[in-house]
Protein backbone atom coordinates (compact mmCIF):
# COMPACT_ATOMS: atom_id res chain seq x y z
CA UNK A 1 0.00 0.00 0.00
CA UNK A 2 2.89 2.10 1.28
CA UNK A 3 5.10 1.77 -1.94
CA UNK A 4 1.82 2.22 -4.63
CA UNK A 5 1.23 5.64 -2.91
CA UNK A 6 4.98 6.46 -3.48
CA UNK A 7 5.04 4.90 -6.91
CA UNK A 8 1.67 7.21 -7.40
CA UNK A 9 3.14 10.53 -5.87
CA UNK A 10 6.54 9.68 -8.11
CA UNK A 11 4.35 9.36 -11.03
CA UNK A 12 2.07 12.93 -10.52
CA UNK A 13 5.59 14.57 -9.89
CA UNK A 14 7.02 13.05 -13.06
CA UNK A 15 4.26 13.83 -15.20
CA UNK A 16 4.90 17.51 -13.75
CA UNK A 17 8.39 17.96 -14.54
CA UNK A 18 8.35 16.35 -18.28
CA UNK A 19 5.28 18.71 -18.86
CA UNK A 20 7.07 21.43 -18.01
CA UNK A 21 10.58 19.95 -19.69
CA UNK A 22 8.41 20.15 -22.96
CA UNK A 23 6.79 23.28 -22.67
CA UNK A 24 10.41 24.53 -22.21
CA UNK A 25 11.69 23.00 -25.24
CA UNK A 26 8.98 23.67 -27.04
CA UNK A 27 7.47 27.02 -28.48
CA UNK A 28 4.27 25.25 -29.79
CA UNK A 29 1.97 23.77 -27.50
CA UNK A 30 0.90 20.78 -29.84
CA UNK A 31 4.45 20.28 -30.51
CA UNK A 32 5.05 20.13 -27.18
CA UNK A 33 2.25 18.34 -25.85
CA UNK A 34 2.84 15.62 -28.43
CA UNK A 35 6.23 14.96 -27.07
CA UNK A 36 5.51 14.25 -23.57
CA UNK A 37 4.90 10.50 -24.09
CA UNK A 38 8.09 9.91 -25.26
CA UNK A 39 9.84 11.74 -22.86
CA UNK A 40 7.71 10.44 -19.91
CA UNK A 41 8.83 7.11 -21.28
CA UNK A 42 12.62 8.48 -21.10
CA UNK A 43 12.33 10.10 -17.74
CA UNK A 44 10.50 6.81 -16.05
CA UNK A 45 12.87 4.30 -17.56
CA UNK A 46 15.97 6.38 -16.67
CA UNK A 47 14.73 7.04 -13.19
CA UNK A 48 13.78 3.05 -12.92
CA UNK A 49 17.48 2.35 -14.31
CA UNK A 50 18.90 5.03 -11.70
CA UNK A 51 16.84 3.30 -8.93
CA UNK A 52 17.76 -0.69 -9.60
CA UNK A 53 21.55 0.72 -9.79
CA UNK A 54 21.15 2.40 -6.76
CA UNK A 55 19.35 -1.05 -5.01
CA UNK A 56 22.30 -2.99 -6.73
CA UNK A 57 24.72 -0.95 -5.20
CA UNK A 58 22.93 -1.15 -1.78
CA UNK A 59 22.51 -4.93 -1.97
CA UNK A 60 26.47 -5.34 -3.19
CA UNK A 61 28.48 -2.78 -0.81
CA UNK A 62 26.47 -1.57 2.45
CA UNK A 63 24.30 -4.35 3.08
CA UNK A 64 24.68 -5.81 7.11
CA UNK A 65 22.99 -9.11 6.92
CA UNK B 1 36.99 41.77 -35.46
CA UNK B 2 36.81 38.36 -35.22
CA UNK B 3 32.86 37.12 -35.53
CA UNK B 4 32.48 35.25 -32.13
CA UNK B 5 31.74 31.49 -32.75
CA UNK B 6 28.36 30.69 -32.59
CA UNK B 7 27.04 28.42 -29.60
CA UNK B 8 23.97 27.60 -31.12
CA UNK B 9 22.62 25.16 -31.78
CA UNK B 10 23.53 22.94 -28.63
CA UNK B 11 23.85 19.65 -28.54
CA UNK B 12 22.13 17.12 -26.20
CA UNK B 13 23.28 16.52 -23.11
CA UNK B 14 24.61 20.03 -22.77
CA UNK B 15 22.08 21.69 -21.20
CA UNK B 16 20.00 18.75 -19.51
CA UNK B 17 19.97 15.98 -22.20
CA UNK B 18 17.19 14.47 -23.82
CA UNK B 19 14.80 15.40 -21.21
CA UNK B 20 15.08 19.35 -21.19
CA UNK B 21 16.62 20.26 -24.69
CA UNK B 22 16.95 23.66 -25.39
CA UNK B 23 15.74 24.65 -28.10
CA UNK B 24 17.82 25.78 -31.38
CA UNK B 25 17.73 29.22 -32.49
CA UNK B 26 18.49 30.80 -35.81
CA UNK B 27 21.18 33.24 -34.08
CA UNK B 28 22.92 33.41 -30.64
CA UNK B 29 21.08 35.76 -28.47
CA UNK B 30 24.49 38.17 -28.14
CA UNK B 31 24.49 39.06 -32.34
CA UNK B 32 21.66 40.75 -32.63
CA UNK B 33 20.46 42.40 -35.07
CA UNK B 34 20.82 45.80 -34.16
CA UNK B 35 22.88 46.38 -31.51
CA UNK B 36 24.36 50.10 -32.28
CA UNK B 37 22.70 50.93 -29.00
CA UNK B 38 25.01 48.72 -26.89
CA UNK B 39 26.95 50.77 -24.76
CA UNK B 40 28.67 48.10 -22.62
CA UNK B 41 29.01 44.28 -22.33
CA UNK B 42 25.98 42.37 -21.35
CA UNK B 43 27.84 39.89 -19.10
CA UNK B 44 29.78 43.23 -17.38
CA UNK B 45 26.57 44.59 -16.82
CA UNK B 46 25.09 41.45 -15.41
CA UNK B 47 27.87 40.67 -13.26
CA UNK B 48 28.10 44.44 -11.80
CA UNK B 49 23.75 44.43 -11.02
CA UNK B 50 24.57 40.95 -8.87
CA UNK B 51 27.09 42.51 -6.81
CA UNK B 52 25.16 46.17 -6.57
CA UNK B 53 21.72 46.32 -8.04
CA UNK B 54 21.66 49.18 -10.30
CA UNK B 55 25.13 48.68 -11.21
CA UNK B 56 24.79 46.97 -14.11
CA UNK B 57 22.64 49.62 -15.63
CA UNK B 58 24.72 52.69 -14.17
CA UNK B 59 28.04 50.75 -16.32
CA UNK B 60 24.90 51.25 -19.26
CA UNK B 61 24.94 54.61 -18.80
CA UNK B 62 21.33 54.69 -17.33
CA UNK B 63 21.85 56.35 -13.65
CA UNK B 64 17.94 56.82 -13.33
CA UNK B 65 17.24 53.54 -13.76
CA UNK B 66 19.94 52.17 -11.82
CA UNK B 67 19.28 54.28 -8.68
CA UNK B 68 15.77 53.24 -8.87
CA UNK B 69 16.63 49.35 -8.89
CA UNK B 70 19.35 50.39 -6.19
CA UNK B 71 16.68 51.86 -4.03
CA UNK B 72 14.20 49.18 -4.89
CA UNK B 73 16.41 46.34 -3.99
CA UNK B 74 18.44 47.40 -1.32
CA UNK B 75 15.54 49.36 0.50
CA UNK B 76 13.24 46.26 0.71
CA UNK B 77 16.35 44.42 1.81
CA UNK B 78 17.20 46.67 4.33
CA UNK B 79 13.78 46.75 6.16
CA UNK B 80 13.50 43.06 5.71
CA UNK B 81 17.49 43.13 7.82
CA UNK B 82 16.30 45.62 10.61
CA UNK B 83 12.71 43.48 11.12
CA UNK B 84 14.91 40.10 11.12
CA UNK B 85 17.70 42.37 12.86
CA UNK B 86 19.72 39.88 10.75
CA UNK B 87 18.83 36.98 12.47
CA UNK B 88 17.43 34.46 9.23
CA UNK B 89 20.13 32.42 8.76
CA UNK B 90 20.22 31.61 12.56
CA UNK B 91 17.47 29.17 11.23
CA UNK B 92 19.96 27.09 9.67
CA UNK B 93 20.90 23.87 11.71
CA UNK B 94 24.54 24.18 13.12
CA UNK B 95 25.41 21.60 10.93
CA UNK B 96 24.99 23.05 8.14
CA UNK B 97 26.01 26.48 8.74
CA UNK B 98 29.30 26.74 6.35
CA UNK B 99 30.55 29.06 3.77
CA UNK B 100 28.93 28.49 0.96
CA UNK B 101 25.47 27.52 3.02
CA UNK B 102 23.63 30.57 1.61
CA UNK B 103 24.16 29.88 -1.84
CA UNK B 104 21.10 27.85 -2.39
CA UNK B 105 18.78 30.84 -0.90
CA UNK B 106 16.49 33.41 -2.69
CA UNK B 107 18.77 36.02 -0.98
CA UNK B 108 21.85 34.96 -3.37
CA UNK B 109 19.87 37.24 -6.14
CA UNK B 110 21.47 40.01 -4.13
CA UNK B 111 24.82 39.24 -3.41
CA UNK B 112 25.82 42.29 -2.82
CA UNK B 113 23.24 42.20 0.42
CA UNK B 114 23.95 38.43 0.80
CA UNK B 115 27.61 39.39 1.51
CA UNK B 116 26.63 42.56 3.79
CA UNK B 117 24.40 39.96 5.64
CA UNK B 118 26.84 37.10 6.32
CA UNK B 119 29.75 39.69 7.20
CA UNK B 120 27.85 41.44 9.87
CA UNK B 121 25.69 39.25 11.64
CA UNK B 122 26.54 35.70 9.94
CA UNK B 123 24.67 32.51 11.72
CA UNK B 124 24.72 34.54 14.67
CA UNK B 125 26.43 34.21 17.84
CA UNK B 126 27.08 30.73 19.74
CA UNK B 127 25.59 31.53 22.89
CA UNK B 128 23.95 28.63 26.09
CA UNK B 129 21.24 31.34 26.16
CA UNK B 130 18.47 30.90 24.13
CA UNK B 131 17.14 33.87 22.77
CA UNK B 132 13.74 34.59 21.21
CA UNK B 133 13.24 35.49 17.35
CA UNK B 134 12.51 39.28 16.57
CA UNK B 135 8.63 39.72 16.27
CA UNK B 136 8.81 40.51 12.86
CA UNK B 137 11.38 37.91 11.76
CA UNK B 138 9.32 35.87 9.24
CA UNK B 139 8.46 39.05 7.24
CA UNK B 140 11.96 40.36 7.29
CA UNK B 141 13.04 37.33 5.83
CA UNK B 142 10.97 37.17 3.39
CA UNK B 143 11.77 40.82 2.44
CA UNK B 144 15.21 39.88 2.10
CA UNK B 145 14.38 36.85 0.10
CA UNK B 146 12.22 39.03 -2.09
CA UNK B 147 15.20 41.59 -2.90
CA UNK B 148 17.20 38.63 -4.44
CA UNK B 149 14.24 37.49 -6.57
CA UNK B 150 13.56 41.05 -6.91
CA UNK B 151 17.57 41.97 -7.89
CA UNK B 152 17.68 38.83 -10.13
CA UNK B 153 15.20 40.48 -12.46
CA UNK B 154 17.13 43.62 -12.79
CA UNK B 155 20.16 41.78 -13.70
CA UNK B 156 17.77 40.17 -16.95
CA UNK B 157 16.88 43.79 -18.07
CA UNK B 158 20.69 44.95 -17.65
CA UNK B 159 21.54 42.32 -19.73
CA UNK B 160 18.83 42.63 -22.31
CA UNK B 161 19.40 46.47 -21.88
CA UNK B 162 23.21 45.63 -23.23
CA UNK B 163 22.16 43.70 -25.99
CA UNK B 164 18.86 45.07 -27.66
CA UNK B 165 18.43 48.77 -28.87
CA UNK B 166 15.54 51.19 -27.98
CA UNK B 167 14.18 49.85 -31.74
CA UNK B 168 14.06 46.14 -30.56
CA UNK B 169 12.42 47.56 -27.69
CA UNK B 170 9.31 48.47 -29.13
CA UNK B 171 8.43 45.24 -30.07
CA UNK B 172 6.74 43.94 -26.68
CA UNK B 173 7.29 43.90 -22.82
CA UNK B 174 10.23 44.01 -21.57
CA UNK B 175 11.04 39.61 -20.69
CA UNK B 176 12.22 40.42 -17.47
CA UNK B 177 9.13 42.22 -16.14
CA UNK B 178 7.30 39.21 -17.36
CA UNK B 179 9.49 37.22 -15.77
CA UNK B 180 9.43 38.47 -12.63
CA UNK B 181 5.31 38.34 -13.15
CA UNK B 182 5.97 34.77 -13.54
CA UNK B 183 7.55 34.66 -10.70
CA UNK B 184 5.12 36.39 -8.80
CA UNK B 185 2.23 33.84 -10.06
CA UNK B 186 2.92 30.72 -11.81
CA UNK B 187 1.30 31.15 -15.33
CA UNK B 188 0.96 35.08 -15.21
CA UNK B 189 3.76 35.34 -17.18
CA UNK B 190 2.41 33.38 -20.45
CA UNK B 191 -0.99 35.03 -19.65
CA UNK B 192 0.68 38.29 -20.61
CA UNK B 193 1.98 36.80 -23.69
CA UNK B 194 -1.27 35.92 -24.93
CA UNK B 195 -0.02 32.14 -24.57
CA UNK B 196 -3.43 31.33 -22.68
CA UNK B 197 -3.44 27.94 -23.00
CA UNK B 198 -0.41 27.22 -21.67
CA UNK B 199 -0.30 29.93 -18.82
CA UNK B 200 -3.89 27.89 -17.33
CA UNK B 201 -1.89 24.98 -18.10
CA UNK B 202 1.08 25.83 -16.07
CA UNK B 203 -1.28 27.93 -13.49
CA UNK B 204 -3.07 24.35 -12.74
CA UNK B 205 0.33 22.47 -12.64
CA UNK B 206 2.28 24.50 -10.61
CA UNK B 207 -0.34 25.54 -8.09
CA UNK B 208 -1.78 21.83 -7.57
CA UNK B 209 1.51 20.09 -6.97
CA UNK B 210 2.28 22.90 -4.64
CA UNK B 211 -1.19 22.62 -2.58
CA UNK B 212 -0.56 18.76 -2.93
CA UNK B 213 2.66 19.37 -1.41
CA UNK B 214 1.64 21.71 1.43
CA UNK B 215 -1.40 19.29 2.15
CA UNK B 216 1.09 16.04 2.54
CA UNK B 217 3.73 18.13 4.39
CA UNK B 218 0.34 19.00 6.92
CA UNK B 219 1.68 22.84 6.49
CA UNK B 220 5.01 22.01 8.00
CA UNK B 221 6.78 23.28 4.61
CA UNK B 222 5.67 26.76 4.97
CA UNK B 223 7.78 27.77 8.04
CA UNK B 224 11.47 28.75 6.91
CA UNK B 225 12.54 28.23 10.51
CA UNK B 226 11.62 24.67 10.31
CA UNK B 227 12.54 23.69 6.88
CA UNK B 228 15.06 26.38 5.48
CA UNK B 229 15.92 24.77 2.20
CA UNK B 230 12.75 23.99 1.18
CA UNK B 231 11.59 26.95 1.82
CA UNK B 232 13.43 28.77 -0.36
CA UNK B 233 12.86 25.64 -3.19
CA UNK B 234 8.87 26.58 -2.98
CA UNK B 235 9.41 30.53 -2.45
CA UNK B 236 10.18 30.31 -5.94
CA UNK B 237 6.45 29.81 -6.76
CA UNK B 238 5.87 33.10 -5.78
CA UNK B 239 2.43 34.53 -4.49
CA UNK B 240 0.70 31.06 -3.59
CA UNK B 241 3.29 30.81 -1.45
CA UNK B 242 3.32 33.45 0.26
CA UNK B 243 -0.28 33.49 0.66
CA UNK B 244 -0.50 30.25 2.02
CA UNK B 245 2.06 31.13 4.34
CA UNK B 246 0.72 34.16 6.24
CA UNK B 247 -2.76 32.97 5.75
CA UNK B 248 -2.46 30.14 7.64
CA UNK B 249 0.28 31.36 10.41
CA UNK B 250 2.99 28.14 10.26
CA UNK B 251 0.86 26.00 12.18
CA UNK B 252 3.17 24.06 14.61
CA UNK B 253 3.36 20.52 13.56
CA UNK B 254 1.53 18.47 16.76
CA UNK B 255 2.20 14.93 15.88
CA UNK B 256 3.42 12.72 13.05
CA UNK B 257 3.39 13.41 9.80
CA UNK B 258 3.10 9.99 7.66
CA UNK B 259 4.39 11.46 4.33
CA UNK B 260 6.03 14.56 5.29
CA UNK B 261 8.97 14.07 2.93
CA UNK B 262 6.85 13.48 -0.01
CA UNK B 263 4.91 17.02 0.76
CA UNK B 264 8.23 18.82 1.50
CA UNK B 265 9.90 17.47 -1.91
CA UNK B 266 6.36 18.12 -4.12
CA UNK B 267 6.25 21.40 -2.68
CA UNK B 268 9.79 22.06 -2.85
CA UNK B 269 9.80 21.37 -6.76
CA UNK B 270 6.60 22.88 -7.40
CA UNK B 271 8.99 26.25 -7.14
CA UNK B 272 12.11 24.89 -9.01
CA UNK B 273 9.33 24.24 -12.32
CA UNK B 274 8.15 27.63 -11.96
CA UNK B 275 11.87 28.79 -12.73
CA UNK B 276 11.19 27.01 -16.23
CA UNK B 277 8.33 28.68 -16.70
CA UNK B 278 10.23 32.09 -15.64
CA UNK B 279 13.04 31.27 -18.49
CA UNK B 280 10.16 29.85 -21.10
CA UNK B 281 8.50 33.47 -20.86
CA UNK B 282 12.13 35.17 -20.56
CA UNK B 283 12.98 33.17 -24.05
CA UNK B 284 9.55 33.83 -25.74
CA UNK B 285 9.93 37.94 -24.95
CA UNK B 286 13.30 38.05 -25.91
CA UNK B 287 12.38 36.33 -29.10
CA UNK B 288 9.71 38.61 -30.05
CA UNK B 289 12.10 41.43 -29.59
CA UNK B 290 14.30 40.14 -31.98
CA UNK B 291 12.04 39.57 -34.09
CA UNK B 292 11.99 35.71 -34.27
CA UNK B 293 8.83 33.20 -34.18
CA UNK B 294 9.14 31.82 -30.88
CA UNK B 295 6.29 29.72 -31.43
CA UNK B 296 8.52 27.82 -34.35
CA UNK B 297 11.25 27.11 -32.34
CA UNK B 298 11.53 23.41 -31.45
CA UNK B 299 14.76 20.94 -29.35
CA UNK B 300 17.03 19.04 -31.55
CA UNK B 301 15.38 15.75 -31.03
CA UNK B 302 12.22 16.78 -31.97
CA UNK B 303 13.96 17.91 -35.21
CA UNK B 304 15.56 14.48 -35.78
CA UNK B 305 12.14 12.81 -35.37
CA UNK B 306 10.72 15.04 -37.76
Amino acid sequence: MELGIHILLFTLVAGGIVLMGAFYAEGGNATALASVPRRLFMFLASCALLAGIMLLCEHTFASVS
Amino acid sequence: MLPRPNPWPLRPFQLGGWLIQRPLRKSPPTALKSNSASTGDANVATLLSWFVPGAGHFYLGKPKTALIAFLVVEGLFAIGLALSKGMTYEFLDPELQGRFAMLLTPEVGNLGGLLYQMRGYGFGQVTTVPHAWPAHIMLGSLLTALSGILNACVMMQANLDARISGEDRQRGRSPALLAGFAWLLPGLGHFLQGRRARAFLVFFLLVGLFALGTGLAAQSNLSRERHFYYWAGQFLIGLPAIATEFISGRPPVTGEITHVDAGLTIACIAGLLNVMAMLDVFRYGEDVLLGEAPEKRTSPGAEAAA
